[in-house]
């Protein structure tokens, strides 16, 4: 893309004409990814857009910055030039970073440290003007686009609530890298620009203002205008821009050796839980209180480095992938099959009944929970209030819209009228004969031809569940994980004869509601629940040979999985995981026995957490009744017992868990490795660094996985014979 | 004297749901006035299953709105899910509210002016709220006026703890302002004028609870309540109204003190209304409407009412509303099968009665040549009232309506009179027939 292409190669388009009237000076760029627009006003401020009206998403390529570095340059020249106003290509728009796939494609650390030297080379020309420069900031600022507005002399943000401003970079394994931790820091002080660049957490307009990331707060319908103001305000002083200077706790903290206090909190709080395998947030703070202790040009080279440093990692490489995987299971919400789910019918208002109805009039539905147990309903308003009450608390939400919200969720005893449901969904006892007469009655009741009719089954057949339906191509089920508010992963069961609408649908239903759909068909435990099943008999079997419940965990706690098995078994609960484990048992009878362990809990009253201790204490703290269990189990044994090693943990745990994915894929569960891989790191945890359990696999080695499995396979039985495509793609 | 007349003016009540009564500071105080109807518009909605764009506007009654929400029924219509685009409005008369909500609906259908109207009474009797004094008031003017420190001290030293006493809204709604009487002090003078003893009062406070009570046993309220589960803790669901006492002996009701005349009175909080929160909504349409959108009316509104009379004797409001009423539906009292006729007091409803009945009363109030007629026990209030079931303002006059056009189709009976007298001096009735 040349930089110096004029309008001159746009014969006759519109925006031309406008432009010469206006005073273009320069316009850089014919395709639509690299414009930067630019033209100077009468007062001699110029309008310099990050890309052209019919971009909605803006990110920076390395076109896009050619065409800024001209454009700047041009302003240079020009001696009309009074100001700069640096905005998006329209409403809602500013910048949302560096495009995502270049990211993904640099896989030389030199490569990121030139790309980042050149990013932010471009940016210090802004700075370079002899001008004000003011930053119009409405819609996402993020990552590159964000440090761009750092090299502004004024930022002004609209308060429209689509504006998102921050530095999401450690989200992408990687550091902000044109410039962001250093000029963040000495924005704002270190710990404000900790709290952003560690996190990667985006703030809306007001929060953003307040924390100082912006200037000023204004309203959309006035946000060029008043940086028109400020700008001819700040030319007509003759300055640059503001005086700034970090005051009170911010100056403590950042420009003394008290400095060292944040530096320790943070660097403690990055070495605990999952934060200890992520070297980019590490990685961040000492770009950061580099800012503060080294002169600008060393720390700004150094941020480029430690971005090159971390852009070649697996983990950003493993975050980047899931990154577009999020990407690409979003766009299943966009199917133009899919019907719209506005007022939705939820049967059962147990646990996940009273969730996902819950889930629902959050996110905007008018939704009504059924239960002949009035109490139960009761609970899922109070359950509901609760969740309101602490976001009210905590700023997240006004006190208007936590109303609206509970106004949204209606509960009876009776299912009301359902000529106006677009969604029916059950989420009753795992009977199948109680869910195939509910469905039978919600379409004798007059449920429209239209509406779907779901089911939040995990373990019954969604195809046999149809059965009796008389339109059992609208059956489909949408396979939410408890607590539904929190699991971002939604399975959508494909029934045997499930229309297409139907999936659609449920998957922009899913989407609407914040979560990551992933289309399996129909066979027991479908996707997560499948694999997570040799995963829980595994620790269970480990458990009753000796290896203690603390080790199994903090193997797995090791190995980057949010919760260890033993203490997610007594969260499922074993009531629960016993029924799981029967149906998965009669799906596959040679590989998955049921451990003897799960029903002398049930025996024994051991539930877990909901019976006040399993394998752990009432509050997850401490022995639980359920070691007796064990001891007694171990007792019973003939052969001694033994601890296992860490890597025995691994292997055992994590590699069946592997095999058991790649059947899920070569039975048709689900279409590709992708789903795979998104499917698993959202449904059970299994670590984001990696990139995915088939990501995990390739980089382990599948020859070296199946090897540790034929040989666990003839030690200790046939649960590990290893899958005859696991097998195939060991080879390849 | 009965005859057949079009329909097509007249408005169809097809549906109707209400919250449990309640008595006030009990199981729903949490929730207010938009609350209740919020609730009560929303079940109604989803029961009936109608398009709420099919609404053309949305009328409710409210004697007490929180000032938050002064035009309730428009908090109401926002939040239950109506369109932006669906107009609302809340009227006030007093005890009627909820009446005069529905009589507004029938006048805009009469008047061309909409279809389908969603009308109701909604109240919050636990939110009327405290309020500052005038001592308390000018304390604070004074305060706030107050710019050097010197002064700014003196006006705080000219605070008196006797300036916290606050203004009581619900006692000082219940005063009525021309004559300085409190709503129980009318119905003495009510007792006073036609001889009606404590005991007889008294044994028609218990006739209420004993029917009330025979209602809930025999289900009868149950197609018009919606249980309800209360903010801010949602922590039960409250399943019927909770004033009705099963266990009331006419003896503890015979040892209450009078309360509004304490020397001379006969009427004490046994045999008055309770003070009860609640609301009540009614899905109203021509029946050409109820006729396109598959909806069967419940019943039509006949003929309505509204008359006035001296303050101080408000609570024979209906004697003077109801022949009018009557006579606008072209049928005689003999016709109607069933009455609820609100018990503010068991004195103003004993009264009524004997008005009704009463040559002299007729004759010298209304001009009319003959007495209007017996409202036979028989008829009047079968499944209780007020006293037993709580009177939240502007809820009850819709309650009436919902109970009465319920009982007409239950009992497969054709006329019904719903009545209420209204304190500042007004009556107010409807007459409906079965569909």
């Amino acid at each position: 893309m040349s930089s110096s292409s004029t309008k001159s190669d746009r014969p006759g388009s519109e925006p031309t004409t406008a432009k010469r009237q206006t005073g273009d000076i320069a316009s850089t760029g014919n395709a639509g990814a690299t414009t930067v627009d630019c033209r100077i006003g009468e007062d001699g401020i110029a309008e310099l857009r990050l890309g052209g009206p019919e971009e909605s998403v803006v990110t920076f390529t390395a076109e896009r910055l050619d065409a800024l570095e001209s454009a700047i340059a041009k302003l240079r020249s020009d001696r009309r030039l009074r100001g700069v106003i640096v905005t998006g290509p329209g409403p809602r728009m500013f910048c949302a970073g560096a495009d995502v796939k270049l990211i993904q494609d640099i896989t030389e650390p030199a490569a990121g440290e030139r790309a980042a030297t050149r990013g932010r080379e471009v940016f210090a020309g802004l700075r370079a003007l002899p001008v004000p420069v003011v930053a119009a900031i409405e819609g996402p600022c993020l990552g590159g686009g964000f440090e761009l507005a750092l090299f502004c002399d004024l930022r002004i943000a609209s308060s429209d609530r689509s504006t998102q401003i921050g530095l999401p970079e450690v989200k992408l394994g990687i550091v902000p890298g044109f410039g962001g931790t250093y000029n963040l820091s000495r924005l704002v002080g270190l710990p404000a620009a900790l709290d952003l660049v560690l996190t990667g957490r985006m703030l809306r307009g007001k929060p953003a203002w307040k924390r100082g990331l912006v200037d000023h707060l204004v309203p959309p319908e006035k946000l060029l205008a008043t940086a028109h103001r400020e700008c001819l305000a700040l030319a007509d002083k003759g300055k640059k821009g503001p005086e700034r200077r970090l005051r009170g706790m911010a100056w403590w903290l950042s420009k003394t050796p008290l400095r060292r206090l944040v530096v320790r909190a943070a660097t403690k709080k990055l070495a605990t839980g999952q934060a200890k395998f992520y070297p980019a947030p590490k990685t961040a703070l000492s770009c950061c209180t580099n800012a503060f202790t080294m002169p600008a040009e060393q720390a700004l080279a150094a941020e480029a480095r430690a971005l090159g440093a971390m852009i070649v990692t697996p983990e950003s490489k493993g975050l980047t992938h899931l990154f577009f995987l999020t990407e690409r299971s979003k766009r299943l919400g966009k199917s133009e099959d899919a019907g719209a789910v506005d007022r939705a019918l939820v049967v059962g208002g147990g646990v996940m009944g009273a969730g996902i109805a819950g889930l629902l009039a959050n996110k905007g539905r008018d939704v009504r929970l059924c239960d002949l147990d009035l109490d139960a309903l009761a609970r899922a308003k109070a359950r509901l209030q609760k969740d309101l009450d602490k976001r009210t608390r905590r700023r997240r939400l006004e006190r208007h819209e936590a109303r609206a919200i509970q106004d949204r969720l209606a509960i009876g005893t009776d299912w009301g009228h359902l000529g106006r449901t677009d969604l029916w969904l059950e989420a009753v006892v795992e009977d199948m004969g109680v869910k195939q007469q509910l469905m039978a009655a919600a379409i004798a009741r007059g449920l429209p031809r239209d509406a779907v009719i779901a089911t939040n089954t995990s373990s019954l057949s969604v195809t046999e569940m149809a059965d009796n339906v008389v339109q059992r191509d609208r059956v489909v089920g949408i396979h939410f994980f408890n607590p539904p508010e929190k699991m971002p992963l939604v399975e959508i069961i494909r029934g045997e004869h499930t229309s297409e609408r139907a999936v659609a649908t449920a998957c922009k239903l899913a989407v609407g509601l914040g979560k990551f759909p992933v289309i399996t068909t129909d066979a027991p435990g479908f996707l997560v629940n499948r694999c997570l099943s040799p995963y829980l008999n595994e620790a269970a079997r480990l458990l009753v040979e000796g290896t203690s419940p603390e080790a199994i965990d903090a193997a797995m706690l090791d190995f980057g999985m949010p919760m260890g098995p033993c203490r997610l078994l007594d969260e499922v609960g074993f009531d629960v995981a016993t029924k799981v484990s029967e149906v998965m048992h009669n799906g596959f009878p040679d590989r998955m026995q049921p451990c003897e362990l799960f029903a002398a809990m049930v025996k024994a009253g051991a539930l877990g957490q909901k019976t006040g201790g399993g394998i752990y204490g009432a509050a997850g703290k401490g022995q639980g009744p359920g070691r007796r269990v064990i001891e007694s189990l171990r007792s019973q044994r003939t052969a001694p017992g033994r601890e296992a090693s860490r890597s025995e943990l691994v292997q055992r745990l994590i590699y069946p868990l592997v095999d058991e994915a790649y059947r899920c894929l070569d039975s048709g569960i689900v279409a590709s490795e992708d789903d795979l891989d998104l499917g698993l790191v959202m449904g059970i945890g299994f670590p984001p660094f990696t990139g995915g359990i088939t990501r995990f696999a390739k980089r382990e080695g599948r020859a070296a996985v199946v090897a540790a499995l034929d040989e666990l396979s003839r030690t200790l039985g046939p649960r590990f014979a290893v899958s005859d495509g696991l097998r195939r793609r060991a080879v390849e | 004297m009965t005859r057949q007349r079009s329909r097509a003016k007249n408005l169809a009540i097809v549906a109707g749901l209400r919250t449990p009564f309640c008595r006030a500071q009990g199981a729903m105080q949490g929730a207010f006035a938009a609350d209740l109807g919020t609730f009560a518009t929303r079940e109604l909605l989803d029961r009936t299953g109608i398009d709420p764009a099919a609404i053309d506007e949305v009328i409710l009654g409210c004697a007490g709105p929180d000032a938050r929400e002064a035009n309730v029924a428009r908090v109401v219509a926002l939040r239950a899910g109506l369109p932006e685009t669906t107009p609302a409005m809340t009227v006030m008369r007093n005890c009627a509210s909820g009446l005069e909500a529905l009589v507004t609906a029938q006048h805009k259908l009469a008047a061309g002016e909409g279809e389908v109207f969603l009308v109701g009474g909604t109240e919050s009797m636990s939110n009327f709220p405290l309020m500052m004094g005038p001592k308390l008031v000018k304390f604070f003017m004074r305060l706030q006026k107050a710019k050097t420190l010197g002064r700014r001290l003196a006006a705080l030293a000219s605070f008196r703890p006797r300036s916290l006493k606050p203004r009581i809204a619900i006692m000082e709604g219940l005063t009525d302002p021309t004559t300085g009487l409190m709503m129980g002090n009318t119905a003495e003078l009510v007792a006073r004028r036609f001889e009606i003893t404590r005991e007889e009062m008294d044994d028609y406070a218990l006739r209420s609870h004993q029917r009330a009570a025979q209602a809930v046993a025999s289900s009868a309220f149950d197609a018009e309540i919606a249980p309800y589960v209360a903010p801010p803790r949602f922590a039960a669901a409250v399943t019927g109204d909770d004033g009705v006492r099963t266990d009331q002996s006419r003896e503890a009701l015979g040892r209450l003190r009078p309360v509004f005349d304490r020397h001379h009175g006969d009427v004490t909080v046994g045999n008055s209304c309770q003070v009860t929160d609640g609301a009540v909504v009614l899905l109203c349409m021509s029946a050409a409407k109820a006729k396109k959108l598959k909806l069967e009316p419940l019943a039509f509104v006949r003929g309505h009412a509204t008359a006035a009379l001296s303050p101080a004797t408000m609570g024979l409001g209906p004697v003077h509303a109801t022949p009018r009423a009557l006579e606008r539906a072209e049928i005689d009292l003999q016709a109607i099968d069933r009455i609820e006729l609100n018990e503010a007091f068991a004195a103003q409803v004993l009264g009524c009665q004997r008005a009704f009945a009463s040559a002299d009363y007729c004759q010298q109030q209304l001009g009319l040549d003959a007495p209007i007629g017996e409202l036979d026990d028989d008829k009047l209030n079968v499944h209780g009232g007020a006293i037993a079931l709580g009177h939240p303002i502007a809820a009850t006059g819709a309650r009436l309506v919902l109970t009465l056009a319920q009982q007409l189709r239950q009992n497969d009976l054709r006329y019904g009179l719903a009545t209420l007298c209204i304190g500042g001096g007004q009556g107010q009735a409807v007459v409906l027939e079965a569909a």
